[in-house]
């Protein structure tokens, strides 16, 4: 599913992010289609908090979520044609995920489809400190790193809110991991 | 033998010289100023009201005069100018005929005789520019080219005022003097 | 040389002195103009101070309603940068969910 995607070019330095992104993405912006960069320090974040309702139960929720975070990167490609990157852009990346403060919590991927996921947490004092996603296919690379204390379900759960589409689970899968469930009971 | 009134105010500068202030000054010359504007307007307290402005006019631009000679100048000019203004803007100084008036009754001074005053009133009766180009020759004695410097107009025009009011109040005192024979 | 008419002439017209207050009247006069000028001076004064307090308070009230609309501005912007991040997340949280939960 394609966004509107403008391009937005992040005015202050990335000093707040906790991984750092390779150089070479840069160039993949003449190659892309459509390209998405947002780099939104602490500061901004609380600027950008003062504007959302506390009246509105969406955006006041979306307030208490973001309140403590310290930075949201996001970069994301989408190509007409397939691998206009390389691997070795991506596995730089991994690389600084490998670090001993980041674990690896979902890990998905289709050979066939040429798809893979990842969802990394950053960890310190037994507190979430960090997120990172890194999504790759033959045809996109979205890359994320959220800086501060967030659970990825937080996130996953604004589907269907503020504009946010849901993206529904369809009823085999959730048939089956429901009986899953009982099984194991 | 009488003397005119530039003597005068030498003649007093001569035997009193003191530091130029405004009130010195004024002391000097407000003989001067006053007559100016008496002679043309035959009103006193219209003339001491001309002879007021004209002062206070001076006192405002008095650290810009270089001489007594500017000032007297300057004072005599401004006096002409301010009592034709007065008259125009009264709008009340009728020409008076000789003949219409049976006693002059303005100038009320003792030592006058009936010719002065029959002579001021004939003057009296002239124009304004001419009016005030004969009171400037004969009150204060200044020359035809300081008459025309003063009232701003050519000096064939003063000298041309002057012939003609001469002529104009000798026939009139002399056909005056003939009916008083 | 004056001929005797014009002699007569002088004489007639020879200087007069004003009422013996005159000089009294235009000193004190002098002394109201320039009071008059002084409190005109002062008058302009505040007035021009007055002026210049204006424009600095309009100035000042302007920058800082620029200021408040740069910012305001700024921030909307902030916000519409943020909602794209957190859609752009949440859309792809749900995906891999989606994928992990139909393994």
């Amino acid at each position: 599913m394609k966004f509107a995607i403008p391009v937005l070019l992040g005015i202050l330095p990335l000093a707040g992010q906790d991984i750092k992104m390779p150089a070479n993405l840069d160039r993949l912006e003449a190659k892309a289609s459509e390209v998405v960069n947002v780099q939104l320090d602490g500061a901004l974040i609380q600027l950008a908090s003062r504007f959302l309702s506390d009246k509105d139960p969406d955006e006041a929720n979306v307030k208490r979520l973001v309140g403590g975070l310290k930075g949201i990167y996001v970069k994301s490609f989408e190509f007409d044609e397939r691998d206009q990157y390389n691997k070795s852009d991506v596995e730089e990346l991994r690389a600084q995920l490998r670090a001993p403060a980041w674990a690896r919590i979902v890990g998905a991927s289709s050979k066939k489809k040429g798809e893979n996921s990842e969802v990394y947490l950053k960890t310190e004092g037994g507190q979430i400190t960090g997120l990172a996603v890194i999504v790759t296919d033959p045809k996109e690379l979205t890359i994320i790193n959220i800086v501060g204390s967030i659970r990825p379900e937080d996130i996953r759960d604004l589907g269907g809110h503020m504009g946010i589409p849901k993206i529904d689970i369809g009823p085999d899968k959730k048939d089956k991991k429901d009986k899953d469930k009982e099984d194991d009971k | 033998m009488t003397k005119t009134g530039q003597e005068i105010g030498e003649q007093q500068r001569v035997d009193n010289p003191e530091p130029r202030t405004f009130a010195s000054v004024l002391r000097s010359h407000q003989s001067m100023v006053f007559s100016i504007a008496y002679h043309f307007l035959r009103d006193r307290p219209a003339a001491e009201e001309v002879a007021q402005d004209v002062f206070l006019q001076l006192h405002k631009r008095f650290e810009e005069f270089e001489s007594d000679a500017h000032i007297a100048f300057w004072l005599r000019k401004v006096a002409g100018h301010r009592s034709i203004d007065y008259v125009r803007k009264r709008k009340s100084q009728a020409a008076v005929d000789i003949d219409d008036v049976p006693v002059p009754s303005v100038d009320g001074e003792p030592e006058d005789h009936f010719l002065n005053r029959r002579l001021r009133l004939l003057i009296g009766s002239l124009p304004e520019k001419p009016r005030m180009v004969m009171i400037l020759r004969y009150q204060e004695d200044m020359r035809p080219e300081e008459i025309a410097s003063a009232m701003d107009m050519p000096v064939r025009t003063v000298k041309s005022h002057l012939q003609r009011s001469l002529a104009m109040l000798r026939e009139k005192i002399d056909r005056s003097m003939g009916d008083v024979r | 040389m004056m001929d005797d008419f014009e002699k007569q002439l002088q004489e007639a017209l020879s200087r007069k002195e004003p009422s013996p207050f005159f000089e009294a009247r235009v000193l004190g006069a002098v002394k109201r103009q320039a009071r008059e000028r002084r409190a005109s001076m002062r008058m302009w004064w505040a007035t021009a101070v007055a002026a210049v307090l204006i424009v600095v308070a309009v100035s000042v009230w302007q920058h800082q309603r620029n200021e408040q609309a740069r910012e305001e501005a700024t921030g909307r912007e902030a916000k519409a940068r943020l909602e794209l991040a957190l859609k752009i997340t949440s859309v792809k949280l749900q995906k891999i969910s989606q994928k992990v939960e139909g393994i």
